[in-house]
């Protein structure tokens, strides 16, 4: 019989089987090399159809997100590089053809044939892989990430920027607010300046701060005023006080005054951290926009001076004893703390905030002659506490700038995104380790026109991941 | 493999020997490809999961059984739920019926050697294992207390081990999918010639029918437990509002599956219910191809109907009336199904032997559970009982008490075949009284407390609901004691009960033709094929023994049958090859020619083996006759 021209045909082929030329491969609870054959075929069939159902859900998704928020797709599709991505279809659409060549090539018994097929399809799979590696390091070095982790940087000129979390330069007014954690976890704003209110687009106050050397005098009626004798501008960022004043020592506080814990809403002021502003020192700060509800209350501008790792103090500048209470009483010694329930009246959830001051005993008694003198304290952007700005592509840079503010909650784009095609990649990365097996299979001769069941299923299954790339291309790179 | 169990061959005695006994020590079990073997090994892992979670049931109805604390605190019974119903769902019941005992008994009513994929079997128990450990090492790690449907946004801020138990939930369904692939190959190409779609056992049909679902449906889950798991540790916000995402999406996706999850569980104890009916009526099955067919479509229309779980979620109201809709027409296939088993047992002789207790008690049971659900598919009527005890009692009535049930049945009907052993029949029938009782009385009570008003996944009760509750912790311990009972029974009789003959029941399909316990593949000479459930010619030689005794008028012609292709000695093959090489195409039926039919003339006597087949594998030597008597083989087993 035509042995090869059954086999080139397809499906039909493996008639040898009777003829003795029997494969060593071909297990024994199957009737023939035909049985098998065809069940594995089968079998494979019904692996690709619960693929396509495994898939499925994420196109849902896609679906579902796309239609509630088509601003979202349109806009944050333009951080994708397409070139990159059609390289990427290109490759597969050829790594699928060669499959299909080595299924006929072990069809055929063609083993040089076979073997260059495979590593083709071999080779294709990694160059797609090392395609996604650069697309995806691109974008964690951009923080273009999914969910809460979309921290891009949108600078609006020259000026070097901070975002929030200290780690991008840029800037982005609208500021991204974690109820969960209640810390903005996204945005980038200038260093100087601070977001009253998150809640609300854009900036809202300017923060001026600087160091100062001095000391607190009592007059007869225990009034304390503040003696200045240096003062240097500091930049600092400004952050939440309730969350940035915590420092890491200290222990809980007993349940009652925890409880006894007034809700603060978050006011802001400038994060000094240790290294910035030294025991014994102090340092002041100057808000313009409207007020916080502290205590004192009321609109305009807004001074206030705090003794540096004092937490004696309040953010106001009031001892503790005249009343907020979101930081230990000190007389203890080292460790108080206390725990703040956030829950403020301004349509937040409510969360725990352990707050943990280290108190280090009273101050120093007499502050350095001429602060100014310590060049150590010459801070600026890229110094410990502040921490560097990433270098900045500045044509990318440009391209954000038109594209203006992205819209809320953009990185639920880039969560599809990197689900679908993360879970593509592993698909691939699945693919590369099948196509070595068989590799290393058709090097030792093990197929022949009788047993080829391996190679073909590969090739399906390599077809069926060729396939849904062709999918997520268009709809993830291309649709507008 | 094979030269391993060639050497076993040539060495046997007359008998052969049976897969328990064919090779020893506990790595031939481990690393065995035997689907008996396997199927065996999940039915221990499932009676285990079985105690476990009938343990967190006790509990939990312990708990209930006076409003406030009567033992635990809240947050520990939140988990005692959670734990016992994902362990009940995803350990017992879906596996139940289908891993383990369609595991061990499909292939052989299908006249078949193994499974398509014995590897992949093999695979699948193991993915089944890692799963096991994983859903039941969340107790040391914190426990679950999410329920077992893992709803978002919940399940995103427990503090219990979510992430644990997602992961397991996300192996033990891809032990499920291999599980469902591994069937429909076997089903599609090793049904021996003869065997056609409609001669095949309904229970192959109802496996047939989950295998479609299990691979369709469960890959849903495993992709929504995947993003579950990813949104726990990366906070990608998929399903989380304060991201943007969306938690009812979580519940489209968990239902897409866990529905058809339900029918993963249903139809296979649907199919073994068949069987029970149909031998001990001695009766062919009422209505054959529509039980067949409703098996199928009950798979198909599992797909459209998840939105019933989420009438009251916020969904559209024409989503709403549409999956209402669709949801009521469930019940078709399910009425044909319990009309068709009554008609079979109209006029049947009718024997109540434990597996018939089971059978029956699953008639009434499923009765009550499918009408109740009608009530829940009604959306006006949904509002009042949704998340109350009715649900609870109805899911019970249809998971529990159609699906356990049934598998209990099956479980002693079929016992005696894989162990060799017979059980203790008095017991046996005591205890499925227990369960049936003991279970109406756990849940028959939750209908009337959940129809005034009980919450379900309530720590707490108002008093006038105490009574019912009282009365459902004792019925839960009627049947936890009742099925424990069955456990110890069951192990007890691989030591004390007597051996089995071949047919103990008068069963007429395929495994009753293979011995008992069956050889590593399944059959010493190809079984013949008769007509499906027809008892005539099955007559009852002493108290369950029964033998075919061919009237002499529809005596089946002699055949030599070609056997198991594989199973011949490869001179013949080769000469059979060689006789019909012109002109054989594939998708003839002798392209497989495993079995050769009986029923109708078409013979094709190419060969009469006799005892030079000594170099064939074991277990599968070639026929020499359709039917010899089988006495002596029985009388020594």
């Amino acid at each position: 019989m035509s042995e090869k021209a059954h086999a080139a045909s397809g499906d039909d082929h493996g008639h040898g089987h009777g003829h003795g030329d029997v494969s060593p491969f071909i297990q024994h609870h199957y009737d023939d090399a035909q049985h098998q054959f065809d069940s594995g075929k089968f079998g494979i069939w019904l692996f690709l159809a619960q693929e396509v159902l495994f898939f499925s859900a994420l196109f849902v998704a896609y679906v579902l997100y796309r239609y509630h928020h088509p601003e979202i797709y349109s806009y944050a599709h333009k951080y994708l590089d397409v070139k990159m991505g059609a390289i990427n279809t290109a490759v597969l659409i050829f790594s699928s053809l060669t499959a299909a060549w080595a299924v006929r090539c072990a069809q055929l018994n063609q083993k040089k044939g076979l073997i260059l097929c495979i590593a083709v399809t071999l080779g294709c799979a990694m160059t797609f892989l090392v395609v996604k590696y650069f697309e995806y390091t691109h974008k964690v070095h951009e923080h273009i990430l999914f969910g809460r982790y979309y921290d891009p940087c949108v600078s609006s000129g020259g000026a070097e920027l901070l975002t929030k979390n200290n780690n991008c330069p840029g800037e982005k007014t609208t500021i991204e607010w974690d109820y969960g954690t209640a810390k903005p976890t996204s945005g980038c704003f200038a260093a100087v300046a601070i977001d009253l209110d998150p809640r609300a687009e854009g900036i809202q106050a300017q923060c001026e701060v600087s160091e100062l050397a001095g000391s607190i005098q009592r007059d007869k009626d225990n009034k304390e005023t503040f003696v200045e004798k240096a003062r240097k501008p500091i930049t600092a960022q400004c952050v939440d006080p309730i969350l940035e004043v915590s420092t890491p020592a200290g222990s809980m506080p007993a349940a009652g005054e925890a409880a006894a814990a007034k809700p603060v809403y978050p006011c802001w002021r400038p994060a000094v951290q240790p290294a910035v502003c030294r025991d014994g020192w102090y340092f002041a700060w100057r808000c313009t926009g409207p007020l916080c509800d502290a205590e004192s209350g009321g609109d305009g501008p807004y001074d206030s001076l705090n003794k540096c790792n004092d937490a004696r103090r309040t953010m106001d500048g009031k001892l503790k004893s005249q009343g907020t209470p979101w930081i230990g009483d000190c007389s203890m010694g080292q460790g108080a703390g206390i725990l703040v329930e956030y829950n403020d009246h301004a349509h937040r959830p409510s969360s725990s905030v352990r707050i943990a001051a280290t108190c280090k005993g009273p101050p120093a008694p007499t502050p350095v002659a001429d602060p100014l003198a310590d060049k150590a304290h010459q801070l600026k952007l890229g110094d410990k506490g502040i921490k560097p700005a990433v270098t900045y592509d500045k044509h990318t840079q440009k391209d954000r700038e038109s594209m203006g503010p992205p819209p809320d909650n953009t990185g639920m784009f880039f969560t599809i995104y990197f689900a679908m095609t993360g879970l593509h990649g592993i698909h691939v990365l699945f693919g590369v380790f099948v196509f070595i097996w068989l590799l290393i299979r058709a090097v030792k001769g093990h197929f022949t026109p009788d047993y080829f069941g391996p190679i073909d299923f590969a090739a399906l299954y390599w077809h069926i991941v060729d396939l849904i790339w062709i999918f997520l291309f268009p709809l993830l790179y291309l649709i507008h | 493999m094979a030269t391993k169990t060639t050497k076993v061959r040539n060495d046997g005695p007359v008998n052969e020997p049976d897969y328990l006994n064919v090779t020893k020590g506990l790595k031939s079990w481990l690393v065995t490809l035997d689907h008996k073997r396997i199927g065996l090994m999940y039915l221990y892992g499932i009676l285990i999961s079985l105690i476990v979670g009938g343990a967190f049931a006790l509990l939990v109805r312990m708990e209930l059984f006076l409003p406030g604390k009567t033992i635990v605190d809240q947050d520990t019974y939140n988990k005692f739920f959670t734990l016992h119903g994902a362990v009940m769902v995803f350990l017992v019941i879906i596996p139940g019926i289908p891993a383990a005992l369609g595991n061990i008994m499909m292939p052989i009513q299908l006249g078949a050697p193994d499974v398509a994929f014995p590897k992949l079997n093999l695979t699948s128990f193991y993915l089944w294992v890692i799963g096991a450990i994983m859903l039941v090492v969340t107790i040391p790690f914190g426990g679950l207390d999410t329920g077992w449907t893992l709803y978002t946004p919940y399940s995103l801020e427990s503090k219990t081990a979510v992430l644990i138990a997602t992961m397991g939930v996300f192996v033990l369904g891809f032990s499920s999918i291999f599980t469902g692939l591994n069937f429909l190959v076997t089903i599609h190409k090793f049904r021996p010639q003869g065997m056609g779609w409609f001669q095949m056992p309904l229970n192959v049909w109802a496996i047939y029918a989950t295998a479609i679902m299990q691979v369709l449906a469960t890959p849903v889950l495993g992709i929504t437990v995947l993003l579950l798991s990813v949104e726990r540790f990366a906070h990608i916000g998929i399903f989380d509002p304060t991201r943007g995402g969306d938690p009812v999406l979580f519940q489209h996706f968990f239902w897409f599956y866990s529905h058809p999850a339900v029918y993963i569980m249903i139809i296979p104890a649907m199919g073994v219910i068949s069987e029970l009916i149909s031998t001990f009526s001695r009766k062919p099955l009422f209505g054959y191809r529509f039980v067949a067919y409703s098996s199928v479509s009950l798979a198909l229309l599992s797909f459209l109907v998840w939105g019933h779980h989420m009438f009251v979620s916020g969904q559209s109201r024409l989503a709403n009336m549409v999956f209402s809709a669709l949801t009521f027409s469930v019940g078709i296939p399910s009425a044909i199904k319990v009309f068709n088993w009554v008609a079979t047992l109209y006029k049947g002789d009718i024997r109540l032997k434990t597996p018939m207790l089971y059978a029956l008690s699953f008639l009434i049971i499923f009765t009550i559970g499918g009408l109740t659900g009608l009530f829940l598919g009604i959306l006006s009527v949904d509002v009042h009982l949704h998340d109350t005890y009715f649900v609870v009692a109805h899911f019970h009535y249809v998971m529990m008490g159609s699906t356990l049930v049934a598998f209990l049945g099956a479980l002693h009907y079929w016992w005696p075949k894989f162990t060799g052993r017979m059980y203790n029949e008095q017991l046996g029938k005591l205890c499925a009284w227990g369960v049936a009782l003991g279970f109406n009385l756990t849940f028959l009570p939750q209908f009337v407390m959940g129809s005034r008003g009980m919450p379900r996944r309530y720590w707490d009760y108002d008093a006038q609901y105490t009574i019912f509750h009282q009365l459902s912790t004792i019925g839960a311990f009627v049947l936890g004691i009742s099925m424990f009972t069955v456990v110890v029974y069951l192990m007890m009789s691989w030591k004390t009960g007597k051996r089995a003959p071949r047919n103990p029941w008068g069963g007429s399909s395929l495994e009753w033709q293979a011995p008992t316990p069956p050889p590593l593949y399944n059959f010493e000479k190809p079984p013949v094929i008769h007509e499906l459930y027809n008892y005539d010619d099955l007559v009852e030689v002493e108290e369950d023994v029964w033998e075919r005794r061919a009237p002499v008028d529809a005596e089946p012609s002699e055949v030599p049958g070609d056997a198991h292709a594989h199973a011949k000695p490869e001179a013949q093959k080769k000469a059979e090859a060689d006789a019909k090489a012109e002109g054989d195409h594939p998708e003839e039926p002798t392209a497989h020619p495993r079995i050769t039919p009986t029923s109708e003339d078409e013979t094709k006597p190419e060969h009469v083996p006799g005892s030079e087949d000594l170099e064939t594998k074991p277990g599968r030597p070639v026929a020499t006759a359709v039917e010899p008597p089988d006495e002596n083989k029985e009388g020594d087993k």
